[in-house]
């Protein structure tokens, strides 16, 4: 057995189509992994009472590639057992029970990469440049993600 | 002349995405978010809310000395929301 045939990838995309789960586990699956752990971000119907129709997405695209790219080589120096790691973001409009977001990470045992995969959704939240629209019925906003250090948190 | 690019509600306040603006080599960061004030008033709302990113790395409006080359990109950050 060569493990050395079976090199870490990161796969990293930002698209518009609907996303995968199907595509994004099979990215990160190894022969040489017993685990792969999976976050889903899907739109939710509701916020403070207002209806959510859906929400619209837009990004520094090569700045939050770079971003995610960092988030992985973390997730490398933290968890050196993780072998792929996946992360793909929907851009534009995503309806509601639609996911906006998908990471998915393999590794031999476990519990790195249940840990992997929960450090990757909170440190995207805090630091890749993506932003969000709610759209209600008769207005709109653009939310704040309250991991984001240059946010009002009072208001 | 560097490139600002504008997101999120940073561009509905300024109405566009992308334009290029002649400033100083050396500047600081909040001299640099005044610069673009000057040209697009409305944003000065949002100005306890946003951070640069200069060539893709983040910086706090403040003090911060910048050397900006030609074609540098700069972009306004309002606070981000992925995931």
């Amino acid at each position: 057995m060569d493990e050395s045939e079976d090199v870490p990838k990161d796969f990293i995309k930002l698209k518009s189509e609907k996303l995968s789960v199907d595509e994004v586990s099979e990215l990160v699956i190894s022969p040489y992994c017993g685990a792969v752990s999976l976050f889903i971000g899907t739109t939710r119907n509701n916020f403070e009472g207002k209806k959510v129709i859906h929400l619209e997405y837009e990004a520094y695209t090569s700045m939050a590639e770079t971003e995610i790219k960092k988030i992985c080589r973390d997730v490398r120096q933290k968890w050196p057992s993780v072998k792929h790691i996946a992360v793909h973001h929907r851009l534009g409009v995503v309806p509601v029970t639609e996911a906006s977001v998908i990471i998915a990470v393999s590794s031999p045992h476990r519990a790195e990469s249940l840990e992997a995969v929960m450090y990757c959704i909170n440190t995207l939240k805090a630091s890749v440049p993506i932003w969000k629209k709610e759209i209600y019925e008769d207005e709109y906003s653009w939310k704040e993600n309250k991991e984001c250090f240059w946010a009002n948190s009072e208001k | 002349q560097v490139s600002v690019l504008y997101f999120a509600r940073s561009a509905e306040l300024a109405g566009l995405r992308c334009e290029t603006l002649s400033v100083p080599r050396q500047i600081t960061s909040l001299q640099l978010w005044e610069e673009i004030v000057k040209v697009h008033p409305r944003l000065a709302v949002i100005r306890d809310q946003v951070v640069f990113a200069v060539r893709q790395e983040y910086v706090l409006l403040g003090d911060q000395l910048l050397v900006l080359q030609p074609g540098d990109e700069v972009a306004i950050i309002p606070p981000i929301s992925g995931g």
